[in-house]
């Protein structure tokens, strides 16, 4: 397939790099520490399952390494690169290059059909249309709906809609995709029909995958596991398919 | 990015947009039908302007700046024809003709009225009353102690063809004279002040009357109105390096009523179209901010998803500008058939201190269809730089959090 693989040989090389992140919020006078200095490394082609109750800050962990967020203190670093110091546009270009993002509410943008969806941030790169029409049908064949490409999100299905956002985190290529409970808004056999294609797609092209998740039903897919508390994370044991790689 | 994400958002709430085209169109289609209302009054009282007055005149400076002392002011018989030739080098050059006006007092043995006599070359080409005359005729070639006047002062002293009147005036030598009139004609004309104090005679006679050879100025008859402006500053400089000590004028300098209701027009017009921008702004400013605010969670999301700032600026602001092209061109299709339905409806209006009535009418052209197209346009755009600039600086995470 054209899209990925290209990375497999970096495989274990280290993408991203958190070090001593700390995220705080004033809330009246208060300050709540959403999380207390965490570090963190993703290798290349891990599959991460990140747990913890409601409220323990996986959400905001999620977003800082997605860069969408800046954490209080501490530095993410992105191949290497700080990130602090980048501009809000170097930081997107980031996101639309490297960076896969699917949602719990999948997101999709509602009057753009399902390959237009997928199709999206390759217009944001100005890709020629050949090349965007290719990895389209490339990506919509990958999940499964190449036959619903026209359809828009109200006419899909919460499965289908997920896995055009899946195929929309991936079809620029990044070296990593961030899910925030993929799975919440969805059954629990649409579910782990979810978690498979993933899964699947993590081990064909070797994209690291941070998924984080209350479902305990999730977590057996974990190359590794990491749990997070009152903010702090701990580092948990996977079934150590992914990891093991190396 | 393409023009597909924002014109399909702006369809994505039909009935909203379809609320905020129309808007914007019937903004710019009452703009526009007024506009082509003044335009077309503007235009008719252009066209009796120029009647009454030709297209440019040409006198002493002295006259012009009010600056006379008895008749010092006339036009030699050389001047004349000096002029003569100059025109004859005009393209658009029709005609032209002398004229030489006095004040006299008109007398009919009973009643005197103060009258401002015009001497005309009669049957000339350029300003000739004949036309409308409503009983006997205009003056004539082989006339001599003839008047034409007019029906307002006629009615007031009981004047009808025929009827002989004495006019007593002063000569340019500042002797008086008098002369008896023959009426041999009555006119009508839309000023009824007009009407009641201009008396036409014949130049010669007037020139004989008044004991000069010269006239008071030469109103000058163009193919075009538009041809005024050129042609009277050609003259100008044509005049003044010769030596020739005559100025033109043109028929809106002439007209002190004609600039005053120009200037009306466009002020209120300006009034109008700015009270209809504000409207516009203030509904669609509220209309968008309230499409985009439905829309955070989205915007969190292409941001997220590596958007720009400025990508998603101008995602918005081209849906708004789709939402200003659309709306002003089905505002100014409208207004067009607005103004064809009310000059096919015909409606007759009779002016405050004119006689004939007239045909109400809109006229419209291209140039003029701009000016509302334009400003709904530009009010549009600027009612969306907000609402847009508020999107693109939505904070992400706090935008995703938004169900
Ligand atoms: N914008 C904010 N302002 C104030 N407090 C916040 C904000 N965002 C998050 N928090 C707090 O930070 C902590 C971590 O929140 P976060 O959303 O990361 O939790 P989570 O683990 O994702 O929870 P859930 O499983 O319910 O999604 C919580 O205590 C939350 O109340
Ligand atoms: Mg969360």
């Amino acid at each position: 397939m054209g899209f990925g693989s290209r990375f497999c040989h970096v495989r274990g090389a280290k993408f991203l790099d958190a070090q001593r992140l700390t995220k705080t919020y004033r809330v009246g006078s208060e300050t709540v520490y959403a999380l207390r200095d965490v570090n963190f490394v993703a290798l290349q082609g891990d599959f991460v399952v990140i747990n913890g109750p409601s409220g323990s800050g996986k959400t905001t962990f999620l977003n800082l390494m997605s860069v969408i967020d800046r954490p209080t203190s501490g530095e993410v670093f992105i191949e290497s690169q700080p990130t602090s110091t980048q501009s809000e546009g170097q930081l997107a270009y980031l996101r639309k290059t490297k960076i896969g993002l699917v949602f719990q509410s999948f997101n999709l943008i509602p009057v753009l059909s399902a390959a237009e969806n997928v199709e999206y941030p390759l217009l944001l790169q100005r890709r020629p249309k050949p090349e965007r029409q290719e990895r389209v049908a490339a990506l919509l064949a990958e999940v499964g709906l190449s036959d619903l490409a026209r359809r828009r999100p109200n006419e899909l299905s919460g499965g289908q809609r997920q896995r055009v956002a899946i195929a929309r985190a991936l079809v620029s290529g990044p070296m990593i995709v961030l899910a925030d409970e993929p799975t919440a808004n969805l059954d629990s056999k649409t579910g782990e029909a979810v978690m498979d294609l993933m899964r699947r797609l993590n081990e064909e092209h070797c994209v690291t995958f941070i998924v984080v998740t209350h479902d305990p039903a999730v977590s057996r897919y974990a190359g590794r596991r990491v749990r997070i508390h009152d903010g702090r994370l701990e580092e948990g044991e996977g079934n150590g398919v992914a990891a093991s790689a190396s | 990015m393409g023009w597909r994400l924002p014109l399909r958002s702006l369809w994505r709430n039909r009935r909203r947009t379809l609320l905020s085209l129309a808007v914007i169109a019937l903004g710019t289609a009452v703009s526009l039908f007024v506009l082509g209302f003044l335009e077309n009054s503007r235009f008719q009282i252009q066209e009796s302007t120029v009647q009454e007055y030709g297209n440019l005149q040409v006198a002493s400076p002295k006259l012009w700046k009010n600056e006379t002392d008895g008749y010092d002011y006339l036009v030699s018989p050389r001047d004349v024809a000096r002029l003569a030739s100059l025109l004859e080098m005009e393209p658009g050059f029709r005609g032209s003709t002398s004229e030489l006006q006095f004040p006299g007092l008109l007398g009919t043995g009973r009643e005197t009225q103060v009258i401002r006599a015009i001497g005309i070359e009669p049957e000339n080409p350029v300003l000739d009353f004949a036309e409308h005359a409503v009983a006997g005729r205009g003056l004539q070639l082989s006339d001599t102690a003839s008047a034409f006047v007019g029906r307002t002062l006629a009615e007031r002293l009981s004047l009808s063809v025929g009827s002989v009147i004495m006019v007593t005036l002063t000569t340019v030598n500042g002797a008086y004279n008098a002369s008896p009139f023959t009426v041999v004609g009555i006119y009508k004309y839309s000023n009824e002040q007009f009407e009641q104090q201009v008396v036409f005679v014949p130049l010669a006679f007037a020139q004989r009357l008044l004991n000069t050879d010269g006239v008071d100025r030469i109103v000058i008859s163009l193919d075009r109105i538009e041809a005024s402006n050129p042609v009277a500053s050609r003259l100008a400089a044509a005049l003044q390096t010769d030596g020739t000590h005559l100025a033109p004028r043109t028929w809106d300098d002439l007209s002190p009523f004609y600039r005053q209701l120009a200037s009306y027009f466009n002020a209120l017009f300006a009034f109008l179209s700015l009270a209809i921008s504000i409207l516009v702004f203030f509904i669609i400013l509220q209309v968008q901010t309230l499409a985009f605010l439905e829309r955070t969670r989205e915007i969190g999301t292409i941001r997220a998803l590596g958007t720009t700032q400025r990508e998603v600026f101008g995602l918005f602001f081209s849906e708004s500008a789709w939402l200003a092209v659309l709306g002003s061109s089905m505002g100014v299709a409208l207004g067009a058939l607005l103004v064809a339905a009310f000059n096919a409806v015909g409606i007759q209006w009779l002016p405050p201190g004119t006689i004939e009535k007239f045909t109400l009418g809109a006229r419209i052209e291209v140039k003029t269809a701009l000016v509302p197209f334009a400003v709904s346009l530009v009010a549009t755009l600027l009612s969306a730089l907000y609402p847009a600039a508020q999107a693109s600086r939505l904070r992400v995470v706090e935008a995703l959090r938004i169900e």
